[in-house]
């Protein structure tokens, strides 16, 4: 793969690639550029990485050109510019700042380089010069979560006097807010009759989220479920309980599956949550990519599906990698 | 004597012979690596390098007047993103937002007051307290860093103004805003250090810091204008480069001492002072990002860049070594 440059997609790239080197143009032939946010940082966007130069490489006709910006804005920005300039035929950005690589995306679309965003969107401002978002849809990520739990109540026979509490995440941040408002919107739609009773942030943060699960318990002496923006507050919230001696009757549930819940849910601890793959990440931002070029109609929202996951289907899925 | 002088033609000179081996290796590496369907030495990539060499070389220039002083300024990358949120962060205030694009001067004029004022307190410390550059500004470093945090948080501060973005992508002749800054920065400098009294005194500053005080230099005034100088340059590179990008993280710039000190001392400047030269650490300011370039290029990977131009710094510095000490043996004879 990387190995080769033997592509040309246009008759003039060829003609151009013929001139510089000694090409055997192959037809159909594409090459897309990448540059992530930070590979080493975490093991989703290591698995990230893997998962899409494997899923290039099993194409024939897709070359790529993969950068890692190494959570450095400036770097990211020279590696816009870098792939413009090499002429790659698209260019995908895992954005390291919404807003700081707006210009970027934006030199990129003037140079007629389609550009897609993948797993985490870029700033409003920037939607102009973008031609696909490629991730999760956190909205969905939110409304499953609360059928996951309104099913649980019914499994439980107590979905008419059930009441909840919810920990979110870090207040102004677009997926914080988004799995939020798809949970509260879709509770009072499959379970009216489950009150929630209080919705506090955690910041993402395990400790954070213990923190305002003790005072809940506090708080309130009926609680029947924690609903949490992803399950490292969950997991925070469930020792909180653990400590109160009170996590029997509570049914935990998140919109996002980390280790430590898959572990817990193992454990029985812990009822369900949204299992989000990287690899399927990848796949679809290539996909999405190989799709504008092809010319198709693609959603400028391309959302790769998230399935529920819970105690009972755990075993269908591999333990996530972060 | 002729031999040292071959020995020191070769060192100023070495910096460029390195950069021209660069190219030859990218060039040829690229024509079998490389995904692209240019080739490296195109123009448009060459013109591309300057411009992404400019926000690090801009303060590399003053980090090699600082250098030739014998003192060192490790804060410079917590000054980069201090200004840049001063700057982004002021045209969100209602004063200057009811300018429009006319607050866009205002922005840039207090971050190079920011810039300034930081490089002022850097140096007055280290006049006034005597203590090491080193330690002020590892603690300038840390301190500055902390008030980027206080300022916003963890939160990126930004303001996207599409005027100031033309500007700071505009350009003559396919050189872009960036590019002529960083040239007149070059020139400038080159100035201060070649044909002012400032300039060539920064040289004994650094060589014999007590031989300079009996000579008549004010040294330490001498050197705190120095360190002004760098916060201003430091100002400068954060303006050109998020004009561009309009938001900053408040990690952006952390590093970039290390980059900036590794490229004057790439480019033969003395870590203890005394010996240096401003054009030579535009070579290796251009090295580094060639390198950085090059590599990314062929396919290789962040870590791999890091760890190549790491070792070539030591050998570099080992190579200067064993010249230095071959000139002076043949003193000796």
């Amino acid at each position: 793969m990387k190995t080769m440059r033997f592509s040309a997609l246009t008759a003039t790239t060829a003609l151009a690639a013929a001139l510089a080197a000694p090409a055997f143009a192959q037809d159909d032939s594409v090459t897309i550029g990448i540059t992530q946010n930070n590979v080493g940082v975490d093991s989703y966007q290591t698995t990230y990485e893997q998962a899409f130069i494997d899923a290039a490489e099993a194409n024939p006709d897709v070359e790529t050109v993969v950068l890692d910006a190494g959570g450095d804005v400036a770097r990211q920005i020279a590696q816009m510019q870098d792939l413009i300039q090499q002429e790659v035929d698209a260019i995908i950005i895992w954005p390291t700042n919404g807003q700081a690589v707006i210009p970027a995306v934006r030199e990129a679309n003037q140079a007629g380089i389609p550009v897609i965003v993948t797993n985490s969107n870029i700033a409003e401002a920037g939607f102009d010069f973008v031609n696909s978002f490629s991730g999760p849809d956190n909205i969905t990520q939110g409304s499953r979560a609360a059928e996951i739990m309104c099913d649980r109540f019914k499994d439980l026979g107590i979905e008419d006097e059930a009441q909840i509490v919810e920990i979110t995440g870090q207040p102004g941040y677009t997926t914080a807010i988004e799995r939020s408002d798809g949970f509260q919107d879709r509770l009072p739609e499959v379970c009216p009759n489950v009150t929630l009773l209080d919705s506090q942030p955690g910041d993402w943060n395990r400790e954070r989220a213990q923190q305002v699960m003790e005072a809940f318990l506090v708080q309130y002496d009926d609680i029947d479920g924690v609903y949490s923006g992803d399950d490292n507050m969950g997991v925070g919230a469930l020792n909180a309980a653990i400590d109160a001696g009170r996590a029997e009757d509570i049914v935990f549930v998140g919109a996002t599956n980390f280790a430590v819940g898959y572990d817990a849910m193992e454990r029985g601890e812990y009822w369900g949550s949204i299992y989000q793959s990287p690899v399927d990440d990848a796949e679809a931002a290539l996909q999405t990519a190989l799709d504008v070029l092809a010319g198709e109609d693609v959603p400028f929202f391309n959302y790769f599906d998230t399935p529920k996951i819970t105690q009972e289907n755990m075993d269908e899925f591999d333990r996530p990698v972060f | 004597m002729r031999r040292q002088g071959l020995a020191r033609y070769f060192r100023s000179g070495a910096i460029w012979g390195f950069i021209v081996l660069e190219l030859i290796f990218f060039t040829v590496a690229g024509a079998f690596l490389s995904n692209s369907d240019t080739g490296f030495l195109d123009p448009g990539n060459m013109l591309l390098l300057l411009k992404q060499s400019a926000p690090l070389g801009i303060i590399a220039l003053g980090m090699t007047v600082v250098m030739i002083n014998g003192n060192i300024d490790l804060s410079v990358g917590a000054i980069f993103a201090l200004c840049a949120v001063v700057m982004l962060d002021s045209m969100n205030w209602p004063i200057l937002a009811g300018l429009g694009d006319w607050a866009i001067p205002f922005a840039w004029g207090l971050a190079l007051l920011t810039g300034m004022g930081l490089g002022l307190v850097n140096g007055l410390i280290v006049w006034k307290t005597g203590v090491d550059a080193f330690i002020v500004t590892l603690g300038a470093m840390l301190g500055f860093r902390g008030l980027v945090f206080m300022y916003n948080g963890e939160q990126p501060t930004y303001h996207l103004n599409w005027t100031m973005v033309d500007i700071a992508e505009a350009g003559i002749f396919g050189l872009q805003t960036p590019v002529l800054v960083f040239a007149a920065c070059i020139l400038g400098v080159w100035l201060l250090m070649n044909k002012t009294v400032h300039g060539r005194n920064a040289y004994p500053v650094g060589d014999n810091r007590e031989a300079a005080v009996n000579a008549g230099i004010r040294v330490g005034p001498h050197m705190v204008w120095n360190y002004v100088l760098i916060g201003f340059l430091t100002a400068l590179s954060s303006i050109t480069f998020y004009s561009a990008s309009g938001s900053v993280n408040p990690n952006d710039g952390m590093l970039y001492e290390l980059w900036i000190i590794t490229a004057v001392v790439l480019g033969g400047t003395k870590l203890s002072g005394g010996r240096g030269s401003v054009i030579a650490t535009v070579g290796g300011i251009i090295a580094i990002q060639l390198m950085r370039k090059g590599l990314g290029f062929i396919g290789a990977d962040t870590a791999m860049v890091n760890l190549v131009i790491g070792s070539i710094l030591v050998l570099v510095l080992f190579l200067d070594r064993q010249l230095n000490r071959k000139s002076k043996q043949d003193l000796r004879i």
